[in-house]
């Protein structure tokens, strides 16, 4: 039991803190698996799209393949190597945007195209230069398709990545972090029942030992009663004989008096400590 | 971390590469000379210098974003392009004229697969 | 009497020049070719044909459309060679001649190799064979066009096409070398029908003007379609690239050269009567590809004529690209256009 819990004294004030640590856990674990569900909603949903994509671009890659064997058809089989010494800059570009979806920051590519530049303006121009617009005018929309499927990509790389992060934090919380703070608490709440009870005990003890002095005290008080009761008949005697008896026994009273009311306030102090 | 990346890079074989190129993606650097796009010779080129080209283009050049791979090119270095993770520059696999596209082999969707247990 | 000296030269040639004719792909085979399912079943198909066992040292598994065009061309290139080696004066000339289209194609490519500062060894290997000539190599020197003429071009045949060249290159870029291909271009078929109006006899002469005009007129159609999207060629330049022969020359010409948009064009085009109902359907290259077939086909009709090998070499241009076209339809599995081939035999 000692490995799944944190190493605490256990006092109150830990008690309430491990009571907070519990309560954020839990709020925690609900977001993540929130957050979890939700990324993995669109992972889905993005795979699909990817998948739909992939094919989409085997047809598209195929019509374009084939604008190009049109191309050929027309010109001869030169056009390659001459498109290729005619590149100088990209026409084609991209620019990145950002999307975020819980807290995950997503790249979408975005293509665009610089009208102004065009390195081919002239192929072709003795020969087939229609069907070498045309396959540009294919190959353009292919590149499109690309650039789409590099975003969706893209996004799924990273995804994955965070919804792994995402849904191994929610499985320690879930697994680790809740049980081992629960474990924490009821420890706690053991020890603390522990020390009530020892201190119950404690009093109870305490209580005892006082009794028993009362009990103590209560003898010697009536030994002594009995003693000046014996005390006085025997002087009740003497007086019968001697004639002072009056004036004696007045003061004798008034001592009994006062010592019955010390002997009270004594009682008293002891079942005020008992009753507490 | 993307603003730079503004290209697309393709190794392909002839017919994809021109294609590619026509449709305006090339760009060659006035100084360096360096190509942003490198074109796959059947029976000529080694599985070293795909790989070197591939290592260049995902790993020392800034400005690409996408690169476009024949997948039959891909399959030639596998390992490699299977065993690149980073999101940037997006490895794309697209099929060629001669070799259909087979999503089989398709290094993400392989991923994807994988992720669904299927 | 034309016919009585022919022989003595040109006789064999004319006579394997019928034979490779009769060799040409008839729309039976044409129609056998598009059945096929596979580039194997393509391949067994030619084999049944004059190419006859051409592809057989290729595997199964590395049969793709270019091999096949390759393999194709370099046939065709062989017998043009055997050709060429058979015949002696004027009608090496001829050929020559020929041969020169190819080499503008070369010297282009080279030039535009050069400005990229690409490798040589690997332009070369682009190189058309037919165009090839011993200097070609030697032209990655040049830097600007005027050196390019002085050290290399002189030599060559190619050097009286370049007298209209210098006036507006003095730097080459990818714009320039364009215009000077079709600088180029029109000044061979200009020289070309000049030699063969001089230097050829009749019947040949009539049959080869007729198909040189037809190329001038294609490339004039052509240049002035697809530079309509762009504003760097002015009139005046797009004029002097179209050449100034054909039934387009000269008051076509003109037009076209002036022609702004494809109704301009079109306008033009209605004053020619073959060309009338070019641009009002289809596909604008393949029905000079048909027409051009027609006239090559008709051009075998004549006999004691060098022009058929001009005729012959079209068709078999021809013939490859349908081949080529009809294997990429089977490999693409692009089957509802198959039949976009162009045969005439």
């Amino acid at each position: 039991m000692s490995a799944t819990r944190e190493q605490v004294f256990p006092t109150r004030m830990t008690l309430g803190l491990m009571k907070t640590k519990l309560k954020g856990a839990e709020v925690g674990h609900t977001l993540l698996k929130r957050k979890s569900e939700a990324l993995t909603k669109r992972f889905r949903d993005i795979t699909k799209r990817i998948d739909d994509a992939k094919q989409k671009m085997g047809r598209v890659m195929q019509t374009a393949a084939f604008s190009l064997a049109e191309v050929t058809y027309a010109t001869g089989d030169n056009i390659s190597y001459q498109v290729q010494e005619s590149v100088s800059t990209a026409r084609f570009k991209i620019r990145a945007r950002q999307e975020n979806v819980s807290g995950v920051i997503l790249p979408q590519f975005e293509s665009y195209i610089d009208q102004d530049i065009n390195d081919f303006k002239l192929t072709g121009l003795g020969r087939g230069g229609q069907q070498v617009q045309r396959a540009k005018e294919i190959y353009s929309k292919a590149v499109e398709t690309f650039v789409e499927l590099a975003s969706l990509q893209t996004a799924f790389i990273i995804l994955d990545e965070v919804i792994k992060v995402t849904n191994r934090r929610v499985n320690a919380i879930e697994h680790v972090i809740i049980p081992r703070t629960k474990n924490t608490i009821a420890y706690i709440n053991s020890e603390l029942d522990e020390l009530d009870r020892e201190e119950f005990y404690r009093l109870k003890k305490v209580q005892e030992k006082k009794q028993l002095e009362v009990a103590k005290l209560d003898a010697e008080m009536d030994a002594e009663k009995k003693r000046l009761a014996a005390e006085k008949a025997a002087l009740a005697v003497e007086a019968d004989d001697k004639g002072i008896t009056e004036q004696l026994n007045s003061t004798t009273l008034e001592d009994k008096k006062e010592g019955d009311k010390s002997n009270n306030n004594l009682v008293q102090e002891t079942e005020d400590d008992v009753i507490f | 971390m993307s603003d730079k990346r503004t290209l697309i890079a393709v190794m392909g074989d002839e017919d994809t590469t021109t294609g590619l190129l026509l449709a305006g993606i090339g760009q060659i650097d006035p100084k360096t000379n360096d190509k942003n796009f490198y074109v796959y010779k059947e029976n000529k080129t080694t599985k070293e210098q795909l790989e070197a080209e591939f290592n260049t283009f995902t790993q020392e050049r800034k400005d690409i974003a996408i690169l476009l791979i024949n997948q039959f090119v891909a399959d030639m270095i596998r390992s490699t392009v299977d065993s690149y993770v980073e999101p940037f520059p997006a490895i794309l696999e697209i099929p060629s004229k001669d070799h259909p596209y087979d999503p089989e082999k398709d290094s993400v969707l392989k991923r994807v697969r994988k992720l669904f247990g299927e | 009497m034309e016919g009585v000296y022919f022989n003595i030269d040109n006789g064999y040639i004319e006579g394997v020049i019928c034979g490779y004719r009769n060799g040409f792909l008839t729309s039976n085979q044409y129609l056998n070719l598009t059945q096929c399912d596979t580039l194997e079943d393509l391949k067994l198909q030619l084999s049944s044909t004059d190419y006859g066992n051409f592809l057989s040292s290729v595997p199964t598994e590395g049969l793709t459309t270019s091999i096949i065009q390759e393999h194709c061309s370099d046939k065709l290139f062989n017998e043009f060679n055997y050709i060429r080696n058979q015949l002696s004066g004027k009608s090496v000339k001829f050929m020559d001649y020929i041969t020169f289209g190819y080499m503008i194609d070369n010297v282009v490519l080279m030039i535009t190799g050069t400005i990229h500062a690409r490798d040589k060894s690997e332009i070369l290997s682009r190189c058309h064979p037919l165009g090839w000539f011993d200097t070609l190599p030697t032209l990655s020197v040049a830097t600007d066009l005027e050196s390019l003429y002085d050290t290399v071009l002189v030599d060559t045949p190619l050097a009286p096409f370049f007298k209209d060249c210098f006036d507006n290159a003095d730097e080459l870029d990818d714009l320039n070398i364009e215009i000077i291909r079709n600088k180029l271009y029109k000044a061979y078929l200009e020289d070309f029908a000049t030699f063969v109006s001089e230097e050829i006899e009749e019947p040949s002469k009539e049959i080869m003007l007729e198909l040189l005009g037809f190329e001038a007129d294609r490339r004039s159609i052509n240049v002035s379609l697809n530079s309509l999207q762009s504003e760097d060629i002015s009139d005046d330049l797009k004029r002097s690239l179209l050449p100034n022969l054909g039934k387009c020359y000269p008051v076509v010409s003109d037009m076209l050269a002036k022609a702004h948009d494809f109704e301009s064009v079109r306008a033009a085009l209605s004053n020619v009567y073959e060309y009338r109902s070019l641009l009002e359907n289809g596909n604008l290259e393949d029905q000079f590809y048909q027409l051009e077939m027609e006239q090559c086909r008709d051009a075998f009709t004549q006999q004691f004529a060098i022009s058929t090998v001009w005729a012959w070499m079209k068709s078999k241009e021809q013939e490859i690209r349908n081949i080529t076209w009809i294997a990429e339809c089977i490999a693409q599995n692009q089957r509802e256009r198959i039949n976009n081939y162009t045969s005439v035999y």
